[in-house]
């Protein structure tokens, strides 16, 4: 196949598309929250009428101080010239309504006579073709890949999955080729899919399951160049500050594979941006966008505007000229239908006799604006529509029920989520749901920092109650708490990050910081009441405790005690049976053979080689200073910190009894039995370690030097859970160094011989030696530490045995 | 309708026309997967994404992160794990490798970060030690684990991670020590203070030491940030890979000798230590382009080779040569290096100019199935590459396991060697060039850049020039091509971008891109 016949089949191809696209829709102005609810009447039609004004952008020219009607305004041209292809923008220029369908910006050159509308829009190209801008560098850091000129490494099955899955599709249109992943549908869109739409009408269903129509790409492989389409989606706000297409919070990568598949059929050639310099026609240009009010609407070099058109509240509704008639001389043009028009006109009538509208009505206006609405339901209107809804997924397809894949209702959102939750979910730092496949965007912070207060105003009665008025004096009842939440939380919820095995859900850990009191216990007794439909189950039907026992069975202080319980923290302890959960995985418990883990520890240093023992006696062995360091009894060690955790937290003895062995090497050859016994410090290895060997059982032999000895040192456990440890001494007498060589036994404040060979000391520790060679030991008590030393005889191989009681 | 259906067949018969188009064309496309494909053998998911505080690795026994990698024969290889054990796997070459099977082989190992087979040993570092480690009973696991050398400071603090070993004609074992980031109070008492400088770190952290075959432990280099990798290139002289960071630019490769400090400060802790080779340092020159900070400071050396910052990586790991002989493609003799944010891995060749190695290091292959934390050649000459993310991020579907490169024998297009010449560089090309192309000017863009050393993290290419060609010759065999370059600098990067040339069958390279350390322009 040649190219040049492929190119024309892509042609083709792209008319009809083009082509078929004309027939269904018309080149009235697209604007969500009026085509999906002013059009079908679920909103007043002046409220339609308002959210055109504002997202039409009219009030750019029409003044208005209310805050509510401000402009959306169009694109931020910055570096356009980088960003978009000169063929498009003259295109787009020439005709704005067919080029990009729906497009909510009006027709300024309709009325020009041919070359003169030809000139300017040569002019008008040429000074946006000038603007140049670099793109933004994105910041690469160990947790961030960013690969090298990562736009053109995208790659279009990975793109179309993300587009499909993370929540484009809320908006824009999805791919009929592509079939979402198998989900649950819910029994209630199962009986609405099944029914006529003669009897939805009935039901009063009808917006439940109309089509919600997308918001018009145009021609993205036209538009954009690549690289300029993955920086657009990896920061929209930079070009488009109003924030109607939020930032959903991509990965380099991420935005380079969605931007591969939207311009997955645009040939190489038409990629190229034009770098065509013409000094005279670009000042032409800069002119006609001042003068043709391009720059009330778009930024670019910081131009100001100049001009306006009458102000919003003189404009006459029903005036026959103008911008709400059809195409005259000198006025924008926007084809708008006649229900955006009627919509207008009565928007305008009502601005006159409107005092100040409800803060639930600016709420919703907002959020019209906005098209939260897409995603998410309030107060009947809006959520994902019916035609999206397959779209919508849990990750590995967990079944969780509609709430687990369709975006929350925000329908008393204002009662349930504290103010300061609220926000930090609208900066984007408030994910709580990792098995959602779609991704809460960010939108710019100026158009949502009044969210959170409007949300409150709205649907709090009162002002938000302190936990402690909801919950008196629950601080006492967090223990409580701990046993509570077994009865069925941690079923469906992690606590901290940790969770029973399989559980996907939302972590209750921060839940005191997310919700209000209130609401937690409303919400405890009746879960179905506050959120229709939720799987969440009820713990107290009929307002009772099944669980009699806990805290006599009173609801109240139930509740309390799991508000008081996750309010604590990592101050309380995890569930017990998220606990032995946890343990089931990292807790190493030594059953038939010992168990050895190598790691940090408090009392045995960062040299430490722990050692567990079925009989439930575990000692570590400190490889810096040489010698066993602790020992304790009942569990050993969780691992989980050695193995997983990136900080490499020290292991901390599960078991109980912990003794400490003395300090210092075990052995020292001292020049006399009054010579303190010697501190090594840590740049003198005055005694080697050379590791261990491992036996038929299982236990490890120690082997260390010191000057003219090896020494072999082994600890066991005996039945009666003591520690019987054997040291063989090989003397090289050939390097022999002066002085006796003494062991230490024992270390302590004091010290108390319990029979010839055994001695304890006040922490109970009692250590015991051969009569024989006890009898040559030594007691002495220096600096408020007494220790016990035993000399070791000057034979070539020496074997001493001790044992360790406690 | 009626009207509406013929068009609609047409829609649909285009489509699978111009699909079928397409699917041609990707075929046809030169993409790394023709010349090197990937051949996965475990590569699972954990539960939790890489840095979540309570990481979990997927369900089951082996959690394969790879962080030493030993090749035992043609049907095995053993792997050291973070976690701390050593398995051996058995059946890896095998295609799809479906039968392998696992062992575990040691276990209670403190992460190690290396892995090496020797004399019927394992060698590997722990945090706190070179271990030895056998079975002297034959029962197929590890029963002694020998003290090879220590001594160096293990304050507790998680990033003092410890590398290696790698070894060296002479049968020293060679490892490295990561740089403590900010001890606590705790953490401090483990640690040495440099008397005049004032920093203070670990005993011997930052530095490269290498133990002798009587079991000396000997301070050799120092300076070194996060130096995760290790490797001898043919002639036997040992390299290290850095990571960016503070007082590290970018990423780089670097010469251990005797004496070099390469730039992180704070290993001059241990600068007054018994047995330092590097002595006098009183300043340091914070704040300067790295050529000038070479003038005020003697004992700082230059990499061998800087990847520029995403371009060439964001984080250097493992160090592998192709000593396979031409198995593994044209690149026989060039060390491999691995790459973990990005999943991927460079290629790097190497020339010694006056006495001193600089080079360049090229784009090779993306795409596996996450950080590429270890690589070592099997007997075929394909590689296996040991991967693992936790801690940090990369790209790809894996939390770690392991994959096996395989050259696919089509030699790809590509700039096998960058030279320096006195006025310019050499290319060598893998295959011959189209002269046309290849003699062009606009085919090539080169510039020089460096960095500025500082105790910030990372650094910005600082002093960018645009370069410019007096002359491009090419050879009658088309595989080389001299580009005469104005305003060569030393101690600096030259990048070139030849995106223009073309082989023989008018294929352009598969990566234009090569980055050359120019630290000492040749003589003649």
């Amino acid at each position: 196949m040649s190219w040049p016949l492929n190119r024309t089949l892509t042609g083709l191809l792209l008319l009809i598309a083009t082509n078929s696209a004309y027939c269904e829709t018309s080149a009235a102005p697209f604007v969500s929250g009026f085509d999906r609810f002013a059009r079908h009447a679920e909103i007043e039609p002046q409220t339609g009428g308002k959210l055109l004004i504002s997202e039409l952008s009219c009030t750019a020219c029409h003044q208005t101080q209310r805050p509510d009607l401000q402009p959306k305004r169009g694109p931020r041209l910055t570096g356009v010239g980088d960003r978009l292809q000169r063929k498009w923008i003259n295109d787009y220029l020439a005709s704005p309504h067919s080029t990009k369908v729906g497009t909510t910006m009006p027709d300024l050159l309709h009325n020009l006579p041919e070359n003169k509308k030809q000139q300017t829009i040569k002019a008008l190209t040429a000074f946006l073709m000038a603007q140049h801008a670099e793109f933004p560098t994105i910041k690469a850091t160990g947790a961030n890949p960013v690969p090298h000129e990562f736009w053109k490494k995208g790659n279009v099955d990975l793109g179309q999955e993300l587009y499909h899955k993370i929540g484009c599709v809320a908006c824009h249109e999805p791919d009929e080729a592509y079939e979402p992943g198998e989900t649950k549908i819910s029994p209630t869109d199962k009986m609405l899919s099944q029914l006529d739409p003669e009897e939805i009408k009935e039901l009063g269903l009808a917006a439940t399951v109309r089509p919600v129509n997308s918001v018009p790409h145009g021609n993205l492989p036209a538009k954009y160049t690549r690289k300029a389409l993955t920086f657009f989606l990896l920061d929209p706000e930079l070009s488009r500050p109003a924030g109607r297409m939020p930032n959903l919070k991509l990965k380099a990568v991420e935005a380079a594979d969605i931007a591969a598949y939207l311009l997955r059929n645009q040939t190489e050639a038409n990629a190229v941006s034009d770098t065509s310099n013409n000094a005279a026609l670009i000042a032409e240009g800069q002119k006609l966008f001042t003068g043709l009010k391009c720059v009330n609407c778009h930024e670019v070099q910081n131009r100001k505007p100049e001009q306006y058109a009458k102000p919003l509240a003189e404009l006459n509704a029903q005036a026959t000229h103008g911008c709400l008639g059809k195409a005259q001389k000198d006025v924008p043009y926007n084809p708008l239908d006649q229900q955006q028009r009627t919509a207008i006109q009565q928007a305008l009538d009502s601005l006159s006799q409107e005092n100040n509208s409800e803060p639930k009505q600016q709420l919703a206006f907002q959020m019209l604006q906005l098209n939260c609405y897409a995603c998410h339901e309030r107060e009947k209107l809006g959520g994902v529509g019916f035609n999206r809804k397959p779209y919508f997924e849990t990750a590995n397809h967990i079944d969780l029920g509609d709430e687990g894949r369709i975006p929350p209702t925000l329908t008393g959102i204002g009662y349930k989520l504290q103010k300061k939750w609220l926000a930090k979910v609208l900066n984007g730092k408030g994910d709580i749901r990792f098995h959602m496949q779609a991704r809460m965007p960010v939108f710019p912070e100026k158009q949502v920092t009044s969210l959170p207060d409007r949300f409150e105003n709205a649907d709090q009665s009162q002002k938000p109650q302190q936990d402690e008025k909801v919950f008196p004096d629950h601080e006492k009842l967090a223990s409580s708490g701990r046993i509570m939440l077994e009865t069925g939380c941690i079923q469906c919820h992690p606590i901290r990050g940790e969770s029973m095995p399989g559980v996907v859900g939302t972590d209750l850990g921060d839940v005191t910081n997310r919700v209000h009191a209130k609401w937690f216990r409303e919400f405890l007794l009746d879960p179905g009441a506050l959120k229709p439909r939720t799987r969440m189950p009820t713990f107290f039907p009929d307002g009772k405790s099944q669980n009699k026992a806990l805290l006599d069975g009173d609801v109240d202080r139930q509740i309390a005690s799991l508000w008081s319980y996750l309010k604590a923290g990592p101050k309380q302890p995890l569930p017990e049976k998220i606990l032995a959960e946890k343990s089931k995985n990292y807790e190493l418990v030594p059953e038939t053979r010992p168990i050895i883990l190598r790691t940090f520890m408090q009392e045995a240093g960062t040299h430490a080689i722990a050692v567990g023992f079925p009989e439930k006696v575990h000692f570590a062995f400190d490889a810096e200073q040489v010698r066993p360091a602790i020992a304790w009894k009942g569990r050993f060690l969780d691992a989980q910190g050695t193995w997983f955790i990136r900080f490499a937290p020290p292991a901390i003895p599960l078991g109980e009894t912990p003794v400490l062995f003395p300090a210092g090497a075990p052995f020292a050859l001292l020049k006399d039995k009054n010579q303190p016994w010697p501190v090594s410090a840590p740049d003198q290895d005055d005694v080697q370690f050379r590791g261990y060997r491992v036996d038929a059982a299982g236990i490890p032999t120690f082997l260390y030097r010191y000057q003219q000895f090896e020494i072999e040192d082994r600890l066991e456990v005996t039945e009666k859970q003591t520690l019987k440890r054997q040291l063989k001494i090989k003397n090289n007498h050939s390097s022999g160094a002066p002085g006796t060589l003494w062991f230490r036994g024992l270390t302590g404040k004091t010290l108390k011989p319990l029979n010839p060979g055994t001695m304890q000391n006040q922490a109970g520790l009692s250590v015991s030696i051969s009569k024989p060679l006890a009898k040559a030991g030594e007691l002495r008590t220096n600096d408020k530490e007494t220790d016990w030393i035993i000399p070791v005889p000057a034979a070539d191989n020496t074997t001493i045995e001790v044992t360790y009681q406690w | 309708m009626v009207k509406q259906a013929p068009l609609f067949l047409l829609v649909l018969i285009l489509v699978i026309f111009v699909t079928g188009i397409g699917l041609q064309q990707t075929a046809c496309a030169e993409s790394e997967n023709d010349y090197y494909r990937l051949v996965p053998i475990m590569t699972p998911k954990a539960q939790t994404e890489s840095r979540a505080e309570n990481w979990k690795p997927a369900p089951g026994d082996l959690v394969l992160e790879v962080s030493g990698l030993a090749v035992l024969d043609d049907r095995r290889v053993a792997v050291a794990i973070r976690k701390g054990e050593i398995w051996i796997l058995d059946g890896v070459y095998d295609e799809p490798p479906k039968n392998v099977t696992y062992k575990r082989f040691a276990t209670a190992l403190h992460e190690p970060l290396g892995l090496i087979w020797k004399d019927g040993a394992f060698y590997t570092v722990q945090r706190s030690e070179l271990t030895r480690i056998r079975d002297t009973d034959g029962d197929g696991t590890a029963d002694e684990y020998l003290t090879v050398a220590k001594g160096w400071g293990v304050t507790g603090h998680y990033h003092e991670y410890a590398y290696g070993p790698e070894l060296d004609y002479a049968g020293n074992l060679w490892l490295t020590l990561n740089i403590g980031l900010g001890l606590n109070k705790d953490q401090k008492t483990r640690a040495v203070t440099d008397p005049t400088l004032g920093f203070s770190q670990g005993r011997w952290r930052g530095w490269g030491m290498k133990c002798t075959p009587e079991g000396k432990l000997i301070p050799v280099c120092a300076g070194m940030r996060s130096p995760s990798g290790l490797g001898a290139n043919r002639a036997g002289d040992m390299f290290y890979t850095d990571q960016q960071g503070n007082w590290v630019a970018t990423n780089s490769l670097h010469h251990m000798r005797e004496g070099a400090f390469f730039h992180h400060v704070e290993a001059l802790a241990s600068m007054n230590l018994e047995g330092s080779p590097i002595h006098g340092i009183k300043n340091i020159p914070n704040g300067l382009p790295f050529p000038e900070a070479i003038k005020r400071m003697p004992q700082l050396k230059p990499p061998a080779v800087w990847f520029p910052y995403k371009k060439a990586g964001q984080s250097a790991t493992d160090i592998m040569l192709d000593n396979s002989g031409g198995k593994f493609g044209p690149f026989d003799g060039q060390f491999f290096v691995g790459e973990f944010t990005q999943a991927s891995m460079q290629r790097v060749f190497l020339e010694k100019v006056e006495d001193e190695y600089q080079g360049a290091c090229f784009p090779f292959r993306e795409g596996f199935a996450s950080a590429v934390l270890r690589m070592d050649q099997g007997t075929d000459g394909s590689v296996f590459v040991g991967l693992t993310n936790r801690g940090w991020s990369s790209l790809g579907t894996a939390s770690y396991g392991l994959e096996r490169l395989v050259w696919t024998g089509k030699t790809p297009f590509e700039i096998k060697e960058m030279r320096a010449l006195p006025d310019g560089f050499e290319l060598v090309f893998t295959q011959p060039v189209d002269p046309q192309t290849a003699a062009d000017p606009n085919s090539y863009k080169m510039k020089s850049y460096t960095y500025t050393y500082h105790s910030s993290y990372g650094s910005d290419e600082i002093l960018n020039k645009d370069l410019t060609f007096e002359n491009i010759t090419v050879s009658e065999d088309g595989l080389n091509v001299r580009l005469k370059v104005k305003g060569l600098r030393e101690l600096y990067v030259h990048e070139l971008q030849a995106e223009g040339v073309k082989n023989k069958a008018g294929q352009t390279l598969l990566h234009p891109q090569a980055y050359y350390t120019l630290n000492r322009i040749p003589k003649k």
